[in-house]
């Protein structure tokens, strides 16, 4: 059999486990209608972010605006629909930039051990004693509020907990007759950290990918549920919630249905870590 | 044994005789309340309120709403403003101004003491403004009172200020928010709370809560009620919370939305009162792009006041112009002194005629809470219609006072609290190199008319240079003041007698009861 016809094998059972239990098919499900949200969002809105109908303001729900209206007129379900893409391009690409710098850092920590081992273990318990929350406010504070310093905010606060992760796989894996056999091989770092190492790492990976996935969507709610990072006529999910605070009793569908959007997209995305994680649990099938 | 397990041995064997206490209590409750028919005991009439908390306690320092309040229980002015801006006696009960307006005498009420039971003389009075005007003491009111040249008691009943040049808003001046009068020679002024104030300190607990109880011996009156509880809430959505839950009986310095809440809100009186506190969009005039009149004018053009009002103040208070000068303000405020209508297309063409082809890009600045986010929001939008594409920097307070962002920026959007008199505003904000003559506008017409309606002591001659000034502001001034807003209040059904002032913070509780 070949490899493309494994790798496809591979990927039909990854999706039969994930539809296999109810909370992981309802996590995939979820988490996939607001990729569709993100990615076709500004087709189908059918009002603009900041488009004002000031003769509409607190509108309740109703088929013209399916979500109700704010106090500048705004359609919430429009501003719900256009924060998908950047709450999940954010989260998206701030993960992934944490899985790669993580998975370097700790693939070469943990391989490498020694001083070096110690030095970049102890500076990432150092950044790890601070909790998420705090460490982003310090760091945004000493940056430019911009797209650019949420990013980094994210890497920064994400990369030691994956290195961390990592760093104890190779641990387990490092001397395992494999990579003993590549190394007398003389084979060189760079291959024996990717090419043998990496790929025993990538369970973990995929798990860990999820989780902090959904982590930064939080993170990245909350910060713009204090103001922080974001500037209005921001769609960020938390800045809308944190905006429609005080209209709880003349709107309150300006509050409930972002506030909703986040709770369901994290919950989501936890289940679908859940799926992944008995993905990498299971050996592949035999009949592969 | 250590202390410690010592005393909490003795706290545990002192708990069967804290019961038996205890039981005695409510043994000797029951017996009162089956004889209360014959004697019923009154229940204590404290008024409970909810205000953010104070960082000042000193006076001169005090700034803050809940600063003042505090402050205005626990000591009195010489002169008052009242719900409607006018003067009221409190601890002047009368006074003169001589022929050439420079010499003003005040009679000060009798039998006044402080708390301490010390006598209130003019002594005190020419004690308290001689620190407060003095250049080296950094306070804010060195620059309000400069214009004192001496303050004299001529018995211990009457004092007499000098002035170096006529004032016609002397006595506002004397009416400032810190010219609370402190017993002579106070050593530490923002301790002690040492007034002559209808309530007197009880229990200071920062930053939690603030006692305070009748002043019985009050000059103008035992107040009705027996005492104030005031509890600090860093969050206003919480104090409103509070008061729906029957926790407390006043809070103020609500938001739009709160009100409009608490309007429908059962148990609950709302108040509310219009001010000439505004905000003012203001582009520096100085540097480009603002030193381009037209771009002020496009920037005019493209702006629907009224649908700012509406949409981000919910049409409480009223609407706007280019001047700081209010309706609130009867004898000085012109109607017919406002802008052109909205017209983006001609917004437009002004802008391209100035050389923005394209768009012009503005960053606008502004703090990040209250009203600011959505009327930023919301110019964003207007604006866009003509070819100007802001971005919003919101920064918080320190950041933007502290920091002097507001000073500086081209684009800004800044708060200005009530007066009781609009020449404050022109002498601080407008005026050619003023210390905070944010937009760095400079005309010679609008100095000159400032200069003699802050001089005059003639209200016609004030009233017509107030009317050229709104105009000037109009046809080649630096601001977009969108409204004038409103400030709102909430009190428990059993508060009565309360009236919110346009500076929430002067609110007077002497006259305040509770329903039985």
């Amino acid at each position: 059999m070949s490899a493309s016809q494994g790798g496809r094998s591979r990927f039909r059972q990854a999706v039969a486990i994930l539809f296999q239990q109810r909370s992981s098919a309802i996590g995939t499900s979820i988490t996939l209608i607001f990729v569709l949200a993100a990615l076709f969002g500004p087709v189908v809105a059918p009002y603009g972010l900041n488009q004002q109908l000031t003769s509409a303001t607190f509108q309740p729900p109703s088929l013209a605006h399916w979500f109700g209206t704010d106090q500048l007129g705004r359609d919430v379900f429009s501003r719900v629909l256009l924060g998908a893409r950047d709450i999940l391009a954010f989260a998206g690409v701030g993960t992934l930039l944490a899985i790669i710098l993580g998975a370097t850092i700790g693939l070469f920590s943990g391989y490498t051990g020694g001083v070096v081992d110690e030095i970049i273990m102890r500076a990432f318990d150092g950044l790890l004693a601070l909790p998420a929350m705090l460490l982003a406010l310090l760091l945004l504070a000493s940056l430019a509020s911009s797209d650019l310093s949420v990013i980094i905010v994210l890497v920064v606060v994400y990369t030691p907990i994956v290195a961390r992760v990592v760093r104890s796989v190779v641990l387990s894996v490092k001397e395992l007759a494999y990579v003993r056999a590549a190394r007398l091989q003389g084979e060189g770092l760079g291959w024996i950290l990717y090419r043998a190492i990496l790929p025993a790492t990538y369970p973990a990976l995929a798990v860990e990918g999820a989780l902090r996935f959904s982590y930064a969507i939080f993170l990245i709610a909350s910060l713009g549920f204090l103001g922080i990072g974001f500037q209005p006529p921001s769609d960020n999910w938390g800045m809308m919630v944190s905006d429609a605070r005080q209209l709880t009793s003349a709107a309150p569908w300006a509050l409930y249905f972002p506030a909703a959007a986040i709770a369901v997209v994290v919950v989501g995305v936890n289940l679908l870590a859940d799926g992944l994680k008995r993905i990498a649990q299971t050996p592949p099938d035999p009949r592969s | 044994m250590t202390t410690e397990a010592r005393s909490a041995r003795a706290g545990l064997r002192a708990i069967p005789g804290l019961v038996l206490s205890l039981a005695a209590v409510v043994a000797a409750a029951c017996a009162t309340g089956s004889s209360s028919a014959t004697s019923p005991a009154e229940p204590e009439k404290v008024v409970r309120i909810g205000i953010q908390p104070i960082a000042q306690t000193d006076p001169a320092l005090i700034s803050s709403d809940s600063e003042v309040l505090i402050a205005n229980q626990v000591y009195d002015y010489l002169i008052d403003i009242d719900e409607s801006n006018r003067l009221a006696a409190r601890l002047a009960t009368d006074w003169s101004v001589s022929p050439d307006g420079l010499e003003y005498t005040f009679d000060l009420a009798q039998g006044v003491t402080f708390h301490d039971g010390s006598a209130f003389t003019a002594r005190d009075v020419v004690w308290t403004f001689d620190r407060l005007r003095d250049p080296a003491s950094g306070y804010p009111t060195a620059d309000l009172y400069s214009g004192i040249t001496d303050i004299r008691a001529v018995d211990d009943h009457q004092v007499t200020f000098t002035l170096l040049k006529t004032n016609p808003f002397f006595l506002f001046d004397l009416a400032d928010n810190h010219a609370l009068v402190l017993k002579a020679d106070t050593a530490f002024p923002d301790r002690g709370f040492n007034g002559t104030g209808p309530y007197r300190v009880v229990e200071y607990v920062p930053p939690d809560r603030i006692v305070m109880e009748a002043n019985t011996d009050y000059f103008a009156g035992a107040p009705q009620l027996d005492g104030l509880e005031i509890t600090f809430f860093a969050d206003t959505s919480s104090a409103v919370e509070a008061l729906q839950g029957g926790q407390l009986d006043f809070i103020m310095g609500l938001s739009t939305p709160q009100y409009d809440s608490l309007t429908q809100a059962d148990g609950v009186q709302t108040q509310i009162v219009d001010t000439n506190g505004f905000v003012a969009v203001r582009l520096r005039t100085d540097r480009s792009p603002g030193n381009d009149p037209r771009v002020i004018q496009a920037l005019n053009l493209a702006t629907d006041r009224q649908s700012l009002f509406e949409v981000v103040r919910r049409g409480y208070g009223s609407v706007g112009a280019s001047s700081p000068i209010g309706p609130v303000y009867t004898d000085y405020f012109d109607p017919s002194a406002s802008p052109p209508p909205r017209d983006p297309q001609a917004a437009r063409a002004l802008l391209e005629e100035a050389g923005y082809k394209e768009v012009l890009k503005l960053d606008m600045y502004m703090l990040n809470t209250g009203d600011y986010p959505d009327l930023g929001a919301a110019l964003k939008a207007q604006w866009a219609e003509a070819g100007i594409d802001v971005s919003l920097q919101l920064v918080p307070e320190g950041v933007y006072y502290g920091e002097g962002k507001w000073l500086d920026v081209d684009l800004g959007i800044t708060g200005w609290a009530h007066r009781p008199y609009p020449q404050f505003y022109l002498d601080v904000m407008l005026v050619c190199g003023a210390k905070w003559n944010e937009s760095h506008f400079c005309d010679p017409e609008f100095d000159r008319l400032a200069g003699l309606a802050g001089s005059t002591s003639d209200l016609q001659t004030r009233a017509s240079a107030y009317r050229q000034i709104q105009q000037i502001l109009v046809d080649r001034g630096p601001l977009i003041v969108p409204y004038f807003f409103a400030q709102f209040g909430a009190t428990s059904e059993r508060v009565q007698g309360l009236k919110l002032k346009p500076f929430p913070g002067r609110t007077d509780f002497r006259n305040v009861s509770l329903a039985p």
